[in-house]
């Protein structure tokens, strides 16, 4: 089964991978998205984190996220996709994005995970604000197309 | 026409508001975009995509009563 979905809940990434296991599939390759304290500026300089926010724009943010899906399988040997991102207030620590790749093979799920989470961070709709103890900012991304 | 524009992330702190109808004239959704970004300064600080319907759209695109525009910044999920 495929899924995209947003969710303000802490997400349990055991459960989003074992949800994409088929029985024609050996391997699923999954990625723990989560919220760093430390970023290293433009400037060279780190800057701590206390928390962070996302916001996306829901109805958007899931068809965009179910052409990535769809794309994903048309150009890779995999079966079944699931993508999971939490919005609202994260703590430091805690999972922001998961993405299953279930494939029969397992170099073709470790392939199609990054290219997922690499054209997510571009076109996909959410945007991350970094709240540090002497202010915030919402994070500019590469732009998409 | 009426046109729906939404704002998310640093353009909905930039306009202070989220939501909002707009009378529109402009034919495009580049004219319109332009006669917000000069109505609301804030926002010429961000490079600026936009959606029509939630499709990324070019700024040629022609606008239609009802429609959803929403004017967002580079986005940075993950």
């Amino acid at each position: 089964m495929d899924f995209a979905e947003l969710t303000t809940q802490p997400v349990d990434v055991t459960s989003v991978a074992r949800r994409v296991v088929p029985p024609d599939c050996g391997a699923t390759v999954t990625l723990d998205g989560y919220a760093r304290a430390f970023t290293r500026r433009k400037d060279g300089s780190t800057r701590e984190t206390l928390y962070l926010v996302y916001e996306a724009y829901e109805e958007m943010a899931l068809k965009e996220m179910q052409k990535l899906i769809e794309a994903a399988k048309k150009d890779f040997e995999i079966s079944n996709v699931g993508i999971v991102h939490r919005t609202g207030r994260l703590e430091i620590g805690e999972t922001s994005i998961v993405i299953s790749v279930a494939a029969p093979h397992r170099g073709a799920a470790f392939e199609a995970c990054q290219w997922i989470i690499t054209e997510l961070k571009r076109t996909v709709p959410i945007w991350k604000k970094e709240v540090y103890a002497d202010g915030e900012e919402w994070i500019e991304g590469t732009p998409a197309p | 026409m009426t046109i729906s524009v939404l704002f998310f992330g640093a353009t909905a702190d930039a306009a202070g508001t989220r939501a909002r109808a707009i009378e529109s004239g402009e034919s495009t959704v580049g004219e319109l975009v332009d006669r917000i970004t000069n109505e609301i300064p804030g926002l010429s600080r961000h490079k600026l995509l936009f959606s029509v319907n939630q499709e990324y759209v070019a700024a040629e695109t022609q606008l239609e009563d009802g429609d959803e525009l929403a004017i967002f910044s580079p986005v940075s999920g993950g």
